[in-house]
C-alpha cells in the first residue's frame, strides 16, 4: 500500500461563541491515499466544513482551537508554521469552496487570481504565469480561454466561475485537492459536469480528493470511499459500496432513507414526501453524553445508548467477501453483532 | 451476525415529518427585545441616563436650585463651587439651573422635529413603497431633492424664510429628517410588500389601510425604531447648533447652544461657562446614538448574525 | 412665483441678483468667499481620513482589542460632539491655555503661509473629527466585512503572503465604497464649516449665510443655498463617475 497523501488522527476543533464552547470536530481519523477520493457526508451542522478548513488553518486564530494531527505527506499542517503553511496552501492542497459567486474577487480580473497564486509558490515571469493560466482555464474547460483571463468573474456564469475556482485550486498542481460543496450551489447539469471535470483532472495527476457534501447522489458519483459525520464526530466510514449499500448506523440509514424516489411518483402524479429524519442535529454547545445520534435515533436498541459513546468498530462489509483489505466501521451500539 | 436492512427500507416508522410553522409576520416582539436590550450594557445605561434627562426635563422647576433668571452681579461669573457646582455666568445666574431648565428646551424640540419627520417620512416612505409606480417615483425624487441640500443649511433657509423661534426651529429641523424616514420605511415596505402573508391577505380581499397597518407597518418598524433614536441624537445637535447661531428660542430663555454662544464671549475668564451646556450635549447625544446602536443589534437579525456569529 | 423664474432663469446665466444690504452682486459676494470654505472643507477631509483610515484599519484587523476598543469610543464621541462646541474646546486648550496657535481669523496662503497654516488647524481638526467618527466606523466595518469574505479566504487558500492578501483583498475592496462615503462627507463638510466657520471667525460662506440671514438679505442667501446644493449636486456626480471607473461590476465596456 503506498503511503497516504493525508493521513488525519484524532483533529478536534473547538470553537468559543458567546454561547459557550462548541466542540465542533470531536476526534476525527481518516486517510486519503494518492487518486483517491474520500466523500465526508453530513448534515450541515455536522462539522464537516470547519473540519477541513482547520486542516488549511483557515480557522480564526482567535476563536477556534485545534488539536490532533494532520499529515500531508509526513508533514503535520497542525503543527507548521504560519509560514510553512502559506507555503503549503497551493502546491500542498487546492481547496475549493461552496458558493463560486462569492469565492473570487469581484474587483480583480480572472488571470490576475490565478496569476498571483501561481506567483506565490513558483518563481516565474508575469508572461509566464499569465500563460499558464490560459493553460489552465483551457485545462477546466472554460471556452476561449485567451480571453477569459482578462474577464470579472461578474462577467461568468456561476459554473464557469467554479471551473475558474478549480482552476487556482489546481495551479500549483496540489497533492491533495479540497472540495467543500463545491457543486452545492450548481444546478444539476453543471454539477455532472463539474464532477467529471475534477475526476479527469484527478485520474491525470493523481490528485487526492476529499469531497464535502451533503448530496448522497454525488457521493455516489465521485466517491471511493465515504465517512459519515455527525455531531462532529464520524460515525461510519467505509468503501462507497459498503456504506450505500450496506449503513450500519441508524444516522446513515436515516439519511438514505432520507432521499427521495424520484423515480415512482405516487398513483396521483404527486411526489413522495421526503422521508427526514425527526428533530435537529445537536447543538455543538451541548452534545449529548453517549452516543451523539441517541436524541434523534429511531432504534435506540441497547442500553448504552444514552450514557456510553459507541467506539467506531468493524462491521459487516462487502469488499472482505470480496477478499478486499478495506474496513467498514460504525459507531453505535445497534450492529455489536457483526464483527 | 445481525440483520442488517437494506439501504432505503427504514428500520422504523417512517418518522413523522417536523410540522412546517406556518409563514407569519415576524412582529418585534417587545418583551424580548427588552430583555436583549437589557443584556446589552452600554445600551441598558443609556438607556436610564435618557430616562434620567427626561426627568430632569420634567421636573426642572422642582430641581434646578435657582430660578433660571435669578441675577445676582455681586456673583458673577463664579468659578464652580459648593454652591454653583457648574459656577455662575455673567449675570451670577447658576449654570447648573440653566442646564437643568434648558434640558426641557433642548428635547422639546429634539422630540417634536423627530416626531414631525417621522409621521411625515414614514408617510410618504409607506405610500411609495406600498403604491410604487408613479406614486414612488414623484415622492422619492421629491425625497431626493429634499435630501440635496446640507442639513445645516437647509434649516437656516427655512428659519430665514419663516423667522426664528422655537416652532420655526421644529419645522427646520423636522424637515431635514423627512427624506431619511421615507428611505429607510420605504426600503422595508419593499422588503416585505411581496412576503407571502401580506399577497396572502391582499388575496382574501383585505384593505390596503388594513394591510398597512396590521402587516407592512409592523415588520417596517425594526429599522423606523432604530432610526427614530439616532435622529433624536442628530436633532438634539441640530437644535443646539441653530440656538447657537441665534436662530432658536430667543433669550432669556435657557438653552444649551444659546448659553454656549453667550459663554463665548467669556471664553478667557470662565470655561465653566462654555464647558457644561456643552458637556449636557454630548452626554444626551451620547445616549441617543448609543441606545440607537443597541437597538440596530437587537432589532436589525443582519446585524445580529454580524456580531454574534463571528467564530464561523 | 414670477419673480422666482425670473431669478431661476439668470441664475443659470451666472447672474445671482444684486444683495440688499451691500449692493454688491450676490455673485462676486460668494466668489470673494468660496475660496476659504473649500479650504476649510478639503483641509477637514484631510483630518477625517488621516483619524478613520489608521484608526478604523487596526480595529478592524484587532477586533476587540484596545485599540479596537479605544476607536469605538472615540468615533462614539467624536458622532456627538457638537462640532462647535469642540471648535469652543479646542479654542480654550490650544489658544487660551497653552497658547499655541491663535484663536481665529484669517490670512490667505500668499500673505503668509505659516500664518495661513497656524489658524487652519483648529478649524480643521474641529470639523473634521465628526467626519473622522463617520468614516472610521465605517472603513471598520467595511474591512471586518471583507475580512470576514469567501474570496479573501480563496485568496488564503491559495497560500498569498499576508501582506499580499491584506492589500489586495481585503483593502482594495473595503476602500472602494470609501470613495463614495468620502464623497458624501465632503459635501456635508462644506455644509457643516458654516457653524465652525462662526466660531473661528473663518470669512467662508458660512458666515455670509448667517449674515444674511440676520439681514433678511434674501438675495444672497438664495445664492448661498443654491451654491451649496449645486457643490453637493457635482460632488455626487463626480463619486458616480470616479466609482465606475475603479470598480469592474459597474463599469460598462
Amino acid at each position: 500500500m503506498t503511503a497516504p497523501v493525508l493521513a488525519v488522527e484524532d483533529l478536534r476543533v473547538q470553537l468559543r461563541t458567546p454561547r459557550g464552547t462548541a466542540h465542533v470536530v470531536n476526534g476525527l481519523d481518516y486517510t486519503v491515499g494518492p487518486g483517491e477520493t474520500v466523500a465526508v457526508v453530513g448534515e450541515s451542522g455536522s462539522g464537516k466544513s470547519v473540519s477541513v478548513l482547520a486542516l488549511m488553518g483557515l480557522l480564526p486564530a482567535r476563536t477556534a482551537t485545534v488539536t490532533g494531527r494532520a499529515l500531508l505527506q509526513g508533514e503535520d499542517l497542525l503543527a507548521m508554521s504560519p509560514d510553512r503553511l502559506r507555503q503549503v496552501r497551493g502546491p500542498g492542497i487546492g481547496m475549493v469552496f461552496q458558493d463560486p459567486m462569492t469565492s473570487l474577487n469581484p474587483v480583480l480580473t480572472v488571470g490576475r487570481q490565478l496569476v498571483e497564486g501561481i506567483r506565490a509558490h513558483q518563481q516565474v515571469t508575469r508572461q509566464a504565469a499569465r500563460a499558464r493560466a490560459v493553460e489552465l482555464l483551457a485545462e477546466v474547460g472554460l471556452p476561449d480561454p485567451q480571453r477569459a483571463v482578462d474577464r470579472y468573474p461578474h462577467e461568468l456564469s456561476g459554473g464557469m466561475r467554479q471551473r475558474v475556482v478549480i482552476a487556482i485550486a489546481l495551479s500549483n498542481s496540489p497533492a491533495l485537492l479540497v472540495a467543500d460543496e463545491a457543486t452545492t450551489a450548481l444546478d444539476v447539469t453543471v454539477q455532472a459536469q463539474i464532477i467529471d471535470l475534477v475526476e479527469r483532472l484527478q485520474s491525470e495527476h493523481g490528485t487526492g480528493v476529499v469531497w464535502i457534501t451533503h448530496d448522497l447522489g454525488v457521493v455516489a458519483g465521485i466517491a471511493d470511499r465515504v465517512l459519515v459525520m455527525y455531531g462532529g464526530r464520524c460515525v461510519e466510514d467505509g468503501t462507497v459500496d459498503d456504506v450505500l449499500e450496506r449503513p450500519a448506523h441508524p444516522y446513515t440509514r436515516g439519511l438514505l432513507g432520507a432521499l427521495p424516489d424520484l423515480a415512482e411518483p405516487l398513483s396521483d402524479g404527486r411526489r413522495p414526501d421526503l422521508a427526514t429524519i425527526p428533530g435537529v442535529p445537536p447543538p455543538p454547545t451541548d452534545l449529548p453524553a453517549g452516543c451523539v445520534f441517541w436524541p434523534r435515533c429511531p432504534v435506540r436498541g441497547d442500553a448504552r445508548c444514552e450514557t456510553e459513546q459507541p467506539p467506531l468498530a468493524f462491521v459487516e462489509s462487502l469488499s472482505r467477501a470480496t477478499g478486499s483489505s478495506l474496513p467498514h466501521r460504525a459507531a453505535t451500539w445497534c450492529g455489536e453483532g457483526a464483527r | 451476525m445481525t440483520q442488517l436492512p437494506t439501504p432505503g427500507a427504514n428500520p422504523a416508522e417512517p418518522p413523522p415529518a417536523e410540522p412546517i410553522p406556518p409563514s407569519r409576520p415576524a412582529r418585534p416582539r417587545w418583551r424580548e427585545t427588552l430583555g436583549l436590550l437589557a443584556r446589552n450594557p452600554t445600551a441598558a445605561v443609556s438607556a436610564v441616563v435618557l430616562v434620567l434627562i427626561v426627568l430632569v426635563a420634567l421636573f426642572d422647576e422642582t430641581l434646578a436650585p435657582d430660578g433660571p433668571n435669578d441675577q445676582d452681579q455681586s456673583i458673577a461669573l463664579q468659578p464652580p463651587s459648593w454652591s454653583h457646582p457648574f459656577g455662575t455666568d455673567e449675570f451670577g445666574r447658576d449654570i447648573l439651573s440653566r442646564v437643568v431648565l434648558g434640558a426641557g428646551t433642548s428635547l422639546r424640540v429634539g422630540f417634536l422635529s423627530v416626531a414631525f419627520a417621522l409621521v411625515v417620512g414614514t408617510l410618504i416612505g409607506l405610500l411609495a413603497g406600498f403604491y410604487g409606480k408613479w406614486v414612488d417615483d414623484v415622492l422619492m425624487r421629491l425625497m431626493d431633492m429634499l435630501f440635496a441640500f446640507p442639513a445645516v443649511l437647509l434649516a437656516i433657509a427655512v428659519v430665514a424664510i419663516r423667522g426664528t423661534g422655537p416652532a420655526n426651529a421644529i419645522l427646520a429641523i423636522g424637515i431635514v429628517y423627512v427624506p431619511i424616514f421615507a428611505r429607510v420605511t420605504r426600503a422595508s415596505v419593499l422588503g416585505v410588500r411581496e412576503e407571502v402573508y401580506v399577497r396572502a391577505s391582499r388575496s382574501i380581499g383585505a384593505s390596503d389601510f388594513r394591510l398597512l397597518t396590521r402587516h407592512v407597518l409592523p415588520n417596517a418598524a425594526p429599522p423606523i425604531i432604530v432610526q427614530t433614536s439616532i435622529s433624536l441624537a442628530f436633532a438634539v445637535l441640530a437644535e443646539a447648533a441653530l440656538s447657537f447661531l441665534g436662530l432658536g428660542p430667543r433669550r432669556p430663555n435657557p438653552s444649551w447652544g444659546l448659553m454656549l454662544a453667550d459663554g463665548r464671549g467669556f471664553i478667557e475668564q470662565a470655561w465653566w461657562y462654555s464647558v457644561f451646556p456643552g458637556l449636557a450635549i454630548v452626554l444626551t447625544v451620547l445616549c441617543f446614538n448609543l441606545l440607537g446602536d443597541g437597538l440596530r443589534d437587537v432589532l436589525d437579525p443582519r446585524q445580529r448574525t454580524l456580531t454574534a456569529g463571528s467564530g464561523r | 412665483m414670477e419673480q422666482y423664474f425670473r431669478w431661476a432663469g439668470n441664475a443659470v446665466t451666472g447672474d445671482l441678483g444684486v444683495s440688499f444690504r451691500s449692493g454688491e452682486t450676490v455673485t462676486s459676494l460668494i466668489a470673494e468667499r468660496l475660496p476659504a470654505t473649500l479650504t476649510l472643507a478639503v483641509a477637514a477631509l484631510v483630518v477625517a481620513l488621516l483619524i478613520a483610515l489608521p484608526l478604523g484599519m487596526l480595529s478592524a484587523l484587532h477586533p476587540r482589542s484596545l485599540v479596537d476598543r479605544f476607536a469605538t469610543v472615540v468615533s462614539q464621541l467624536g458622532i456627538s460632539v457638537p462640532d462647535f462646541w469642540l471648535s469652543i474646546m479646542l479654542i480654550l486648550i490650544f489658544a487660551g491655555t497653552l497658547g499655541w496657535l491663535p484663536s481665529g481669523g484669517y490670512v490667505p496662503l500668499t500673505e503668509d503661509p505659516w500664518g495661513w497654516f497656524q489658524r487652519l488647524i483648529l478649524p480643521a481638526v474641529a470639523t473634521g473629527v465628526v467626519s473622522g467618527s463617520v468614516i472610521t466606523r465605517f472603513v471598520r466595518s467595511s474591512m471586518l466585512e471583507a475580512l470576514g469574505s469567501d474570496h479573501v479566504r480563496t485568496a488564503e487558500a491559495k497560500g498569498l503572503p499576508t501582506r499580499q492578501v491584506l492589500s489586495w483583498h481585503v483593502l482594495r475592496n473595503a476602500l472602494l465604497p470609501l470613495v463614495t462615503v468620502t464623497g458624501v462627507q465632503l459635501a456635508y463638510l462644506l455644509s457643516g464649516v458654516v457653524v465652525v466657520e462662526i466660531v473661528f471667525s473663518w470669512p467662508g460662506l458660512g458666515q455670509l449665510a448667517l449674515q444674511a440671514v440676520r439681514d433678511r438679505d434674501f438675495p444672497v442667501l438664495q445664492g448661498a443655498v443654491l451654491l451649496f446644493a449645486l457643490v453637493f449636486l457635482v460632488i455626487n456626480l463626480l463619486v458616480d463617475l470616479l466609482y465606475s471607473r475603479i470598480d469592474p461590476r459597474i463599469s460598462r465596456r
